[in-house]
C-alpha cells in the first residue's frame, strides 16, 4: 500500500471528474489547496464530454470544456486518479481517512502518446463506452481526453505479448495491478453525477426494441462530429437521414410508475429544444421536428427566449401531450406515435422517422453504497440530503455535494454549486494550514538580448506517428543547415521526461538561446516545452513548435514525400520566426486582499460572511437603510422552513462580524483600477459623505425587484395581491384566511410577456407553496391556479403533485386568452376558459393572488453597469462571463456575481451562488500577486496618431487616449486578441508573441523554398 | 500544367480553426499538403497586410479561418476578420490577383472534418485558377513549355 502522507499533509478529496468535480477541484487548487480528484472512468469529463453542443449558446461542447480538462491535468495542486473508486472511509475529528482503489489501466500514462497503434491492431481490447457505439474514431472516450492516453481491457486481450509489441512507446504494462491507496483528507466533495433513467422498462416507448428510437444522449452522439457517425445525421435502422423527428419529454421523469422517478429532471426541456434547434439549423426545411411535452420548463436565465426562438425562428412544433405509445409502422422502420391533445378527445396517430426520448436523471445504485461508506444521508429520491439554507452541505460535517447528486440540474447550476462546495471545503482546510506541493524552482533567466540567435532544433519521431511516414533524420539534417541553427537533433518522444531533460542539458551546454520543436500541437504541448526551456535558464517565450504531426503526418498519410517536404517547410517557418522572438515579461501585480460586496441581501451577506470567516476584510455596501433585501419580507420556503428566523441570524452575524464593515444607505459613484488594485468611490449615509474603498475583488449581489405590474386590479382592489403579499398575509391574518372559500392564482403576471419576455423562475413554486399553506390553515378552501406551464423543476415537483392530490385545481390559459378580472364588492370575479371542457368558468374569489415574480432594477443596474463597465442582458440582469461554465464570474476580471442580480432564483439558489462567489473570490485572493501573462498589445507612442481606431476596435474597451495624447493599453486588462494590432493603420500596436515581423518571418520562411 | 501545386496560407485562430485542424489530425482526415497553417490568437488579429504580403511573396491562395459566428473567444474578432476579407477581395479583383484567391471560413473547434473539407475544396479551387499572377515572372509556364 502506497501513501504520500510525507509529501502533503492536508487536502480535499473530490469524488467524480465530471464538469462539477473538475470545477470544484480547480477552484480549490487555485485557492492554494491540494486536491485529489478521482473518477472511476479512464478519463475525466463525465456526461458533458458526450454532448454535442450545449444550450443556450449552442456552442461546441468539447471546445469549451477541454481547456478546463487540460487545466485540471496540469494544475500543480491536483492529483488526478482515474479508474479510481473510494472503497472505505473513516472519519474522526474533522479528518477523513479514505482508502482508494485504482484499477489497472495496463498503460503507463507517462509514456502513452495516444498514437492509437494499440487500438488499430487490437480494437477489441481497448476500452470504450458501450451503447449505440459511442466510440470516437480514435477510440479514446472522446478526442482531447484527459489524461490523453488509452486504456486496455486486459480481460479481452488474447495475446498480451503481441499487444505489447505494437506499442511504439513501450507504454503497455501487461502486469499492471490494482492499487490501494490510503489517504487523509480535511474535506470531501461529492460530485459523482447521476445516470440516465433507462427507458427499456417503459415498454410503451419501444426503446431497445425499435432501432430508430434513441435517447437524448444517443442523439447527441449521432450529432457529434466525434461521434459514431462522425456527425452525420442518420438513423440507426437504414443509415438514412430522417425527415421527421419527434422528441418525447419526461420519459421516466415526473411519473410514479414503476421504473420512473417522480421528480422533474430539470434539464431535459432545454436539451430537447437544443437538439431540435441544432437539427433545424443544419437541415432547415429538409427536416420536421416536433416536441411532445407536458410543461415546457425553460425557467433558467434567458431560457424563455430560447424557447421563443425555437418556436418562431426555427419552426419547431411543440405538442402539449404525453404520448400513449410509440409503435412500428407496419412494413417500415418508421414509427407512429399515438397521443391525445386537449382540443381533441380522440387519440391522434402520427408518423415519424425517428423518435428521441428525453430521459431524465436518476441516482445509480453504487452511489447508495458510497453514501453509506461516508455516512451521508440521502433523501427519499436517493439524492444527497442537504440543509434548507445550506445547499451544498451534506448531513455529514466536512462533506459537501455539487451537481446532479444534490438534485437534478443543468450545467450552469452545477458550476455554481461546484464553486460553492469548493468554498465550503476551503474553510475546513484553512484551519489545518495546508502545505503546498513543492513548487518548481526555476534558475534565473539568462540575458540573451545581446546574443545572435543560436537556435536548437529538436525533431520528435513520436514513434510511427511522425517517423512512420517521413524520415526524421532527414529533417534533422535539413534543419541543421538552416541559418542560425546551432544544434539539430532527433529526440524520439520529445515530451518524455528523458527527452525533456536532454533538451534542457543541450540548451545549457550549447548556450542555445532559441528553441524549435518539430512535433505535435503547441495547443497541447507548448506549456511543457516552455517549462523545459525556462528550467534551462531561457525566457519561456523563446520556443516555437512546428506542428509536423497533427497538421502534417497525420493528415497526409498517403503522400509521404509531400509530407516530408511540408515538414521541412514547417520547421523552416518556425526557425525564421523564432529567430525574431524576444524575451517577454509576464505582468505581475501585488494583490489587495480586501473585498467589496455590493448589496446586502441573502447572497451578499452569505458571500461576505464566508470571506470574513476566511480572515478577509469585507466592505458590505447596501443601498437601503437595512440589510436583508427581498428575503426580509419572505416568511416561509416551499419546504416550510422559517425564512425570518434564518434572516435574523444572518443579519446578526453579518453586523457583528469583526471582519465585515457594513455601510448602509450607500451608493457606488465611481470606480477605477484592475483586479487586485480596485478603488471604488461611495456616497455614504444620509448626508452622502464621499469616501473611497480600496479592494482587490468585487462581488455584485444587488438583487432584483419584486415585480408589481398594474394588471388584474393589483393595488386597486383589496382582494388582489401578489404571491409575496399573500406569503405574509397567511402568517398575519390566519383568521381571515379561515373564512375564505375560494382563492384564484394567476401565473406569469408580468413575466413571459412582450414587456418582460423571460420567466421569473420562482413564481410556480411560490404559488404551490402558498396553495399548500392555505390548505393547511383552511382545508375547505377551493384553490384555482391559472397557469401557462407549471415549472416546478427538480424536487419542487413533489409539492406540485401534493397540491393536485389535495384538490388544488389547475387550468392552463393561453396568453392571448388570459383571464378577465373585475371587482365584485370585497370579492373579485375571475372569468377564464377551461381548455379541457372548452368553456368559460366564472369564479368569484375572496383572494386573487398574482404570481408576479422578479424583475431587474433597471435604473440601478444601468448605473452600476456604467460605473463598473459590466454588460447586462436585455432585461437588465448582469451578464456573466460564460453562461455555461463561468456563471459566477463577470466578464471584467476580479468581479463576481451572486443572487438575483444574476437572474431570478430561490433563496437556496442565492445562498449557493453567494458561497460560490466567495469561493471564486478566494481563488484570486490566494495569490499574493497576479500574473497577467505576456500576450498583450503594446503601443509604440512614437507611431501612434491617436486616431481612435483601436479604441473602437477593442471588444473589451481597453485602449484609451491618455493625457499625453496617444493610445494606452493597460496590460492588466488586455485579453490578447490582437484585433487592435491588426486594425491600427500606423502599425503602432504590436501583440507580443505574435508580432508582425514574426508572422512575416513565417511567410518568408515558407516562400524561401518556392521563390 | 498538371504539375501546378498551389501554395496556400491558412491563418487559423487558436481557439477554433487551429484546434479543428488538430482535430482533423486526431481523426486522420486527410487533405492536400498544399495548405500551410499560421496560428494567430484570433482571426481578428490577421492583418490585411499579412494577407497582401502573402500574395506578394507568392501565395496562390489565402484563407482566414475563425470561430463560428457568435462563438469568437474575443467576442467579435471573427466578424472583423470577415469584413476585412470582404474588403480585400475587392482590392484583389482590382489589382488583377482575383477575389477568389482569398476566403474567410468559420468552424468550431470540434469540426475536424469541416477543416479538412475546406482545405481540400479550397486547394482544388486554387488549382483550377492556376498560379498567382502576381508571382514574379512566369518561370513556371516556361518550365512547362520546355518540359
Amino acid at each position: 500500500m502506497e501513501t504520500y502522507e510525507d509529501k502533503y499533509n492536508n487536502r480535499a478529496l473530490v469524488i467524480g471528474g465530471g464538469i462539477g468535480g473538475i470545477k470544484a477541484a480547480l477552484d480549490l487548487a487555485e485557492g492554494g489547496k491540494n486536491v485529489v480528484l478521482i473518477d472511476k472512468a479512464p478519463s475525466i469529463g463525465g456526461l458533458m464530454t458526450q454532448l454535442d453542443r450545449t444550450f443556450p449558446t449552442n456552442n461546441c461542447d468539447l471546445c469549451t470544456l477541454s481547456p478546463h480538462l487540460a487545466e485540471s491535468g496540469r494544475e500543480l495542486h491536483i492529483d488526478l486518479l482515474t479508474l479510481t473508486e473510494l472503497v472505505d472511509a473513516d472519519s474522526e475529528g474533522g479528518k477523513f481517512k479514505v482508502t482508494l482503489k485504482t484499477s489497472p489501466r495496463f498503460i503507463d500514462l507517462s509514456r502513452c502518446t495516444a498514437c492509437g497503434d494499440c487500438f488499430k491492431n487490437f480494437p477489441e481490447c481497448v476500452r470504450f463506452t458501450p451503447g449505440l457505439d459511442h466510440r470516437a474514431p480514435t477510440c479514446m472516450r472522446y478526442p482531447q481526453s484527459t489524461p490523453y492516453a488509452y486504456s486496455i481491457d486486459m480481460a479481452k486481450c488474447k495475446d498480451v505479448d503481441a499487444l505489447g509489441k505494437v506499442c511504439p512507446a513501450n507504454a503497455i504494462i501487461p502486469d499492471d495491478k490494482e492499487k490501494l491507496l490510503e489517504l487523509e483528507f480535511g474535506s470531501i466533495i461529492l460530485a459523482p453525477g447521476a445516470e440516465l433513467v433507462d427507458p427499456r422498462p417503459l415498454e410503451v416507448y419501444g426503446y431497445g426494441v425499435l432501432p430508430n428510437i434513441v435517447t437524448g444522449l444517443e442523439y447527441e452522439r449521432i450529432l457529434s462530429a466525434s461521434g459514431p457517425t462522425l456527425g452525420e445525421l442518420i438513423r440507426p435502422s437504414d443509415k438514412k437521414q430522417p425527415k421527421k423527428i419527434a422528441w418525447i419529454q419526461c420519459v421516466g421523469s415526473r411519473s410514479v410508475k414503476e421504473g420512473c422517478v417522480s421528480y422533474c429532471s430539470s434539464a431535459c426541456c432545454m436539451y430537447a429544444l437544443k437538439e431540435a434547434i441544432v437539427t433545424k439549423e443544419r437541415f432547415q426545411n429538409d427536416i420536421e421536428t416536433a416536441i411532445f411535452y407536458m410543461d415546457m420548463r425553460t425557467s433558467g436565465k434567458d431560457y424563455e427566449l430560447y424557447l421563443q426562438r425555437a418556436k418562431e425562428e426555427y419552426g419547431i412544433r411543440l405538442v402539449r401531450s404525453r404520448p400513449e405509445s410509440v409503435e412500428r409502422e407496419p412494413g417500415t422502420d418508421n414509427l407512429s406515435i399515438t397521443y391525445t391533445i386537449t382540443e381533441n378527445t380522440l387519440p391522434v396517430r402520427e408518423n415519424f422517422d425517428m423518435v428521441i426520448l428525453s430521459n431524465g436523471f436518476r441516482i445509480s445504485d453504487d452511489l447508495i453504497g458510497l453514501a453509506e461508506k461516508l455516512g451521508v444521508e440521502l433523501n427519499e429520491h436517493r439524492f444527497a440530503k442537504t440543509g434548507a439554507f445550506e445547499p451544498v452541505a451534506t448531513s455529514k460535517h466536512g462533506i459537501y455535494v455539487c451537481g446532479l447528486f444534490e438534485a437534478p440540474k443543468d450545467i450552469p447550476e452545477t458550476m455554481v454549486q461546484a464553486s460553492a462546495a469548493a468554498c465550503m471545503a476551503m474553510e475546513d482546510l484553512q484551519s489545518e494550514g495546508a502545505s503546498k506541493k513543492p513548487e518548481e524552482e526555476f534558475p534565473p533567466e539568462r540575458d540573451v538580448s545581446k546574443e545572435e540567435p543560436r537556435i536548437g532544433v529538436f525533431v520528435c519521431d513520436c514513434g510511427y506517428n511522425i517517423a512512420g511516414l517521413i524520415n526524421t533524420s532527414e529533417m534533422v539534417d535539413y534543419a541543421g543547415k538552416l541559418p542560425q541553427v546551432a544544434v539539430s537533433e532527433g529526440v524520439g518522444y520529445g515530451c518524455s521526461r528523458e527527452s525533456l531533460e536532454h533538451i534542457q542539458q543541450v540548451i545549457q551546454e550549447e548556450k542555445l538561446n532559441r528553441v524549435v520543436i518539430g512535433g505535435c500541437s503547441p495547443r497541447t504541448h507548448e506549456t511543457l516545452f516552455q517549462d523545459t526551456i525556462r528550467k534551462a535558464g531561457l525566457n519561456k517565450y523563446l520556443v516555437e513548435i512546428a506542428n509536423i504531426r497533427d497538421q502534417d503526418t497525420w493528415v497526409h498519410l498517403d503522400r509521404a514525400s509531400e509530407a516530408s517536404d511540408k515538414a521541412k517547410d514547417l520547421i523552416r517557418m518556425a526557425v525564421t520566426s523564432v529567430a525574431l522572438s524576444h524575451p517577454l515579461k509576464e505582468h505581475v501585480l501585488p494583490m489587495n486582499k480586501d473585498i467589496l460586496v455590493v448589496g446586502g441581501g441573502v447572497a451578499g451577506m452569505t458571500a461576505a460572511l464566508k470571506l470574513a470567516d476566511g480572515g478577509f476584510k469585507v466592505y458590505l455596501v447596501e443601498k437601503s437603510g437595512e440589510l436583508g433585501g427581498i428575503a426580509r419580507t419572505i416568511r416561509k420556503t416551499l419546504e416550510g422552513e422559517d425564512v425570518q428566523h434564518f434572516m435574523k441570524d444572518l443579519i446578526e452575524r453579518t453586523t457583528n462580524h469583526k471582519n465585515i464593515q457594513v455601510l448602509t444607505k450607500s451608493m457606488i459613484v465611481d470606480h477605477t483600477g484592475m483586479p487586485g488594485l480596485f478603488t471604488t468611490g461611495l456616497q455614504v449615509g444620509p448626508r452622502m459623505f464621499y469616501r473611497q474603498i480600496k479592494h482587490g475583488v468585487t462581488i455584485l449581489a444587488t438583487g432584483a425587484l419584486a415585480n408589481r405590474p398594474r394588471e388584474y386590479l393589483l393595488d386597486e382592489h383589496e382582494a388582489v395581491m401578489t404571491q409575496l403579499d399573500l406569503d405574509g398575509f397567511l402568517e398575519d391574518h390566519k383568521d381571515k384566511v379561515k373564512a375564505w372559500k375560494k382563492v384564484v392564482m394567476i401565473q406569469c403576471v408580468g413575466s413571459r410577456c412582450p414587456e418582460n419576455p423571460n420567466c421569473s423562475r420562482i413564481c410556480c413554486q411560490s404559488a404551490i407553496k402558498n396553495a399548500l399553506r392555505l390548505l393547511d390553515i383552511n382545508p375547505e378552501i377551493q384553490i384555482y391556479v391559472l397557469y401557462r406551464d407549471m415549472r416546478t423543476y427538480g424536487f419542487q415537483e413533489d409539492f406540485y403533485r401534493e397540491a393536485r392530490k389535495r384538490g388544488v385545481l389547475f387550468f392552463r390559459y393561453e396568453p392571448d386568452d388570459s383571464p378577465k378580472v373585475s371587482g365584485r364588492n370585497e370579492r373579485v370575479e375571475v372569468i377564464f376558459k377551461d381548455p379541457i371542457l372548452n368553456r368559460e368558468i366564472t369564479v368569484t374569489t375572496d383572494c386573487l393572488a398574482l404570481s408576479t415574480g422578479l424583475v431587474a432594477d433597471e435604473e440601478d443596474t444601468e448605473d452600476l453597469a456604467m460605473i463598473f463597465h459590466l454588460p447586462r442582458t436585455s432585461d437588465g440582469f448582469f451578464l456573466e462571463d460564460h453562461v455555461k461554465l463561468r456563471p459566477v464570474d463577470l466578464p471584467v476580471p476580479g468581479f463576481f456575481i451572486a443572487g438575483t442580480a444574476h437572474s431570478p432564483k430561490t433563496i437556496r439558489e442565492s445562498i449557493a451562488q453567494g458561497q460560490a462567489a466567495a469561493g471564486r473570490a478566494q481563488t484570486l485572493l490566494a495569490r499574493d500577486t497576479i500574473n497577467l501573462g505576456a500576450t498583450v498589445a503594446r503601443v509604440d507612442s512614437e507611431k501612434c496618431a491617436a486616431c481612435l481606431i483601436c479604441v473602437r476596435a477593442c471588444p473589451f474597451d481597453v485602449p484609451f487616449i491618455n493625457a499625453d495624447g496617444y493610445s494606452e493599453i493597460d496590460p492588466a486588462k488586455c485579453h490578447g486578441c490582437g484585433i487592435c494590432a491588426a486594425e491600427c493603420p500606423a502599425k503602432a500596436i504590436q501583440l507580443m508573441q505574435y508580432e508582425d515581423d514574426q508572422i512575416m518571418a513565417k511567410l518568408d520562411g515558407l516562400f524561401e523554398r518556392i521563390a | 500544367m498538371d504539375t501546378f501545386e498551389p501554395v496556400i496560407v491558412a491563418f487559423c485562430c487558436h481557439y477554433c480553426a487551429y484546434t479543428a485542424a488538430d482535430m482533423a489530425g486526431t481523426m486522420r482526415y486527410s487533405y492536400p499538403p498544399n495548405v500551410y497553417i499560421i496560428r494567430v490568437p484570433c482571426s481578428g488579429k490577421v492583418d490585411a497586410l499579412h494577407i497582401m504580403k502573402a500574395f506578394q511573396k507568392g501565395a496562390d491562395g489565402v484563407y482566414v479561418a475563425g470561430c463560428l459566428e457568435g462563438d469568437c473567444h474575443f467576442k467579435t474578432g471573427n466578424i472583423k476578420a470577415a469584413h476585412m476579407v470582404a474588403y480585400l477581395k475587392g482590392l484583389l479583383d482590382e489589382i488583377g490577383i482575383g477575389a477568389e484567391r482569398l476566403e474567410m471560413f468559420t468552424m468550431s473547434a470540434g469540426m475536424g472534418e469541416r477543416f479538412a473539407r475546406i482545405a481540400t475544396d479550397f486547394t482544388e479551387r486554387i488549382r483550377k485558377l492556376g498560379p498567382n499572377p502576381a508571382k514574379a515572372g512566369s518561370d513556371k509556364t516556361d518550365k512547362v513549355a520546355v518540359g
